[in-house]
């Protein structure tokens, strides 16, 4: 009983979220050209929906035509197990196992393979190239993603989501590892492909990964990428702004309020920042990014050692 | 009981997947293909309650598994490694290999004796792979994990554009665009 409410409530919480970050996105959009219609935004992913659903689908020459037709639902399915692992509230989670944050991190590597053969399917050009892009980006984010969540676990002593949530009743990782959000932050916008980071859908590539689908297919891609983003910002509210933990209002409402936040935040960046060049990405990771975030796990581990009897 | 059947479903499913590589005609559905038998090989070590090594298994493969396929399309004479191609070579030392080591695992397999204790409930299996990993066999892993980093280092040191063997452009002429010349 209790696991089919988490399953309904972890469904509803990731269409949702696909839709509010949608019609963020579109707001955001509409701010920045100078036109405000809230109303219009609000209801701007139901029409662009539709209007996808009804376009004729691409097509390409000999095609990898599984690879194709699988990476679309590889992508939702990956950011669907990242989701799982994480609760709403204490005990309302799909898949709250004890190596939660490796579940997550598997699910999240394997994003790497599903970018790939989107890239690698319709056989052409730009999204062959924007295919090995993003496999370098994303060797580039994987790592400091990896490490700030070992971080992030190290106060709690577990690797399961929901004891790292517990493990911040006093105290937020935010608060209690400065470096652990940014990074991770950065890690989310890669992994998702977003804003900055939207580098496998370029203009540069005539949109990459997006380039030669259309239709239906479309729809999936887009819809699939904003899920990781949901998954993503959930982690991040779970793992580094306590979770459900807050006063006056139930623990759900807080999961969902601190997720929210984190959305504003990766939409706000994205129409306020530039796309960086892949090569300026992947130097600064390597060089910048990574060092931090080892620097952030030897100050965690030095704090769970002080605290330590 | 959903434990026995779940066993089968990734045993024979890993078998079929890495049969599959030797059937795919492109490097990059082979090495795909070979990571699916891996994720099937992680989700076993999972119902066998080794729940971190399962999943770091299938972690790990995700990215060696695209790093393997860009390699083996850059190594290739065949462009971007997009048209079809063979994927076997060796045929008679191939198959002799497969016959010795599908003999050599199923005597394991049939002759071996193999221990029946259950894992407690409650264990916490996580902790006792740290405890191992860091505690009896720390000499081990860490000299294995001092070795495979030098060797990361060396790999970018040697590769690198501005490598310890200096620029790599300098000194290089640009192919010639007269086809006369350029034999």
């Amino acid at each position: 009983m209790r696991s089919a409410a988490a399953v309904l409530a972890t469904m509803a919480a990731m269409a949702l979220g696909v839709y509010v970050a949608a019609a963020l996105d579109a707001m955001a959009g509409a701010a920045v050209g100078g036109r405000r219609s809230v109303g219009r935004s609000l209801t701007f992913p139901m029409r662009r929906g539709l209007a996808l659903l009804l376009r004729p689908r691409a097509r390409t020459e000999r095609p990898d035509a599984e690879a194709w037709a699988l990476a679309p639902a590889a992508l939702a399915g990956l950011a669907a197990v990242g989701l799982a692992t994480i609760p709403l509230a204490p005990g309302l989670a799909v898949a709250d196992v004890s190596a939660g944050i490796v579940l997550f991190g598997a699910a999240m590597a394997l994003v790497m393979v599903a970018v790939f053969l989107q890239g690698w399917g319709p056989n052409s050009l730009h999204p062959l190239i924007a295919g090995y892009r993003f496999a370098g980006q994303a060797l580039s984010y994987e790592m400091p993603l990896a490490l700030v969540l070992i971080g992030a676990a190290l106060p709690a002593e577990s690797l399961s989501v929901g004891a790292i949530v517990e493990s911040q009743a006093h105290l937020w990782n935010a608060l209690r590892q400065p470096l652990g959000m940014p990074l991770f932050l950065v890690a989310v916008a890669g992994l998702a492909f977003w804003g900055p980071l939207a580098l496998p859908e370029g203009e540069d590539l005539a949109g990459g990964t997006s380039a030669e689908v259309s239709g239906a297919a479309r729809l999936t891609w887009k819809a699939a990428r904003l899920m990781v983003l949901v998954a993503g910002a959930a982690m991040t509210a779970a793992v580094f702004l306590g979770g459900w933990q807050g006063p006056w209002i139930p623990g759900w409402a807080w999961t969902i309020l601190k997720t929210l936040a984190v959305l504003v935040l990766l939409v706000w960046a994205r129409h306020r920042f530039v796309r960086v060049p892949v090569e300026r990405f992947v130097w600064v990771s390597w060089v910048v990014l990574i060092p931090l975030a080892l620097v952030d796990v030897f100050l965690a581990g030095a704090q769970a050692l002080w605290a330590a009897p | 009981m959903i434990v026995d059947v779940l066993s089968w479903v990734f045993g024979v499913g890993s078998v079929l997947c890495a049969w599959r590589v030797f059937r795919a005609d492109s490097m990059v559905r082979a090495a795909y293909w070979l990571l699916a038998a891996f994720v099937f090989v992680g989700l076993l070590l999972v119902l066998l309650t080794a729940q971190f090594l399962g999943l770091v298994l299938i972690l790990m493969m995700a990215g060696e598994m695209t790093i393997m396929a860009v390699f083996m399309v850059m190594f290739m004479m065949n462009p971007a490694g997009l048209n079809p191609m063979t994927m076997v070579h060796q045929h008679r030392t191939s198959i002799a290999a497969g016959v010795v080591a599908f003999l050599g695992l199923a005597a394991v397999g049939l002759l071996g004796s193999f221990p029946e204790r259950a894992v407690a409930a409650g264990a916490r299996v996580t902790r006792e792979t740290g405890m191992e990993l860091l505690g009896d066999s720390m000499v081990v892993f860490e000299t294995a994990a001092v070795a495979l980093l030098a060797t990361m280092i060396g790999t970018v040191a040697l590769a690198s554009r501005r490598g310890r063997a200096g620029d790599a452009y300098e000194g290089s002429v640009p192919p010639s665009m007269d086809p006369e010349e350029a034999k």
